[in-house]
């Protein structure tokens, strides 16, 4: 067993819709894996099919174990922070400590209060008391408390403010991400994320568009900006995407070496949601 | 802070840059601890790997030591060796372009000289 996830031609159907087509893919230990991808793409249900909360055909396999079959297992060493991060509106923060630390082997509770420390979150509080930004840090702080090998992030700031969002990262990035960890976040906030990634994989209509070390996108895919007779050269490559800025041509390139573009235009790395649009519509024709 | 990363460069040679930028300027001098990697990666939200491969350029370069279990530091004579790069850089590419400029809109060296050394004085820079 090299890979943490592996997942080998998974499937999953709801009566005639496919939700998940058919994809395979690995993560390795001690990534942060970034799956993007529009609303309905697919993204939840493979995730649920990562953690065992539904079934899937094909073959998927987190730390050696069937996810479906072994939940049990699976979940001492995994945390997930659903995208409806839903906890009790009733219960007081210390009891939900107390629960935590009921059922949950690997969980340090003073590591949690250690968190929570600091911020404004006070022990004796409901849920219901709390602002949005502070149910996602109460929840961080518990998530970040258990000593797991796979924290998955379902749109883990979806509705928070850029204070909170900021933070957020940064304090998975401080104190919890090693390399015997590994992440695995969805988000539609993409700039957000992509300077934090090792991986990034696109999902649309179930299937997998892109899946690729961020290193490799440098070496993949460029963009050109360019005009008049170099943008009609530049075309003959074949670009993915084409756009107009300024009167000029923006053309995006995938597995063109640069030194053919060379020349004619200013070259650069396309940002990840230049990317992302340009493979969606890609996918869409 | 939030710093602005351009698109021409790889982020990692961008914080090569900032180090070598503050060395140059004297906020690290020799003996100095950089910022942890974790710091670095947390403040910025960067991947830890990007910062390590932006340290590991210094370490490269002879400019920055790794010391096992406590992290990296600036190896002594570091500001003078780039120093000695930067000058020569500057004689090599930039000088020649400010020659020519002087010469092609009749300015004369000695006022402009006499301009910069009261600057210095002025702001109280220093002069090495």
């Amino acid at each position: 067993m090299t890979s943490l996830v592996s997942a080998q031609g998974v499937s999953k159907r709801f009566g005639s819709f496919t939700a998940v087509d058919n994809v395979s893919f690995e993560i390795e230990k001690g990534r942060i894996l970034g799956l993007i991808g529009p609303n309905g793409a697919g993204k939840t249900t493979l995730l649920k099919a990562l953690l065992g909360l539904t079934d899937c055909e094909g073959t998927m396999s987190v730390m050696g174990l069937d996810p479906f079959r072994q939940r049990k297992q699976l979940m001492q060493n995994i945390c997930f922070i659903a995208d409806v991060a839903v906890l009790p509106r009733w219960i007081k923060v210390s009891q939900l400590l107390d629960y935590v630390e009921g059922v949950h082997p690997n969980f340090s509770r003073s590591a949690a209060e250690g968190f929570l420390a600091q911020t404004k979150v006070q022990k004796g509080a409901k849920v219901r008391e709390l602002s949005k930004g502070m149910v996602t840090q109460l929840h961080l702080s518990i998530i970040m408390a258990i000593d797991a090998k796979l924290l998955v992030l379902d749109e883990p700031t979806l509705g928070l403010d850029i204070l909170f969002r900021k933070e957020f990262y940064a304090n998975l990035l401080s104190d919890y991400f090693d390399e015997e960890r590994t992440i695995l976040v969805t988000t539609h906030q993409v700039e957000e994320v992509e300077n934090l990634l090792t991986d990034i994989m696109f999902i649309n209509d179930g299937k997998i568009l892109l899946d690729s070390p961020m290193e490799e996108i440098t070496n993949t895919y460029v963009e050109v900006m360019a005009s008049g007779d170099d943008a009609v050269k530049a075309r003959g490559f074949g670009p993915i995407a084409e756009g107009d800025i300024f009167g000029k041509s923006v053309m995006l390139f995938e597995g063109v070496a640069r030194e053919n573009l060379e020349g004619l235009g200013e070259l650069r790395t396309p940002s990840v949601a230049d990317l992302f649009v340009a493979k969606i519509k890609e996918a869409r024709k | 802070m939030d710093p602005k990363w351009n698109e021409d460069q790889p982020i990692y040679r961008q914080l090569r840059d900032r180090v070598v930028a503050m060395i140059l300027e004297g906020v690290l001098g020799d003996g100095d601890a950089l910022p942890s990697v974790r710091n670095v990666a947390a403040e910025y939200r960067l991947n830890p790997l990007t910062v390590l491969k932006g340290y590991q350029e210094l370490v490269d370069e002879g400019l920055v030591e790794k010391k096992r279990g406590r992290g990296m530091f600036v190896n002594d004579g570091a500001r003078t060796q780039l120093l000695k790069d930067e000058r020569q850089r500057f004689l090599e590419k930039e000088w020649p372009k400010v020659a020519a400029t002087i010469e092609r809109l009749d300015l004369d060296p000695a006022e402009l000289l006499n301009n910069i050394n009261k600057d210095t004085s002025d702001s109280g820079g220093e002069n090495d």
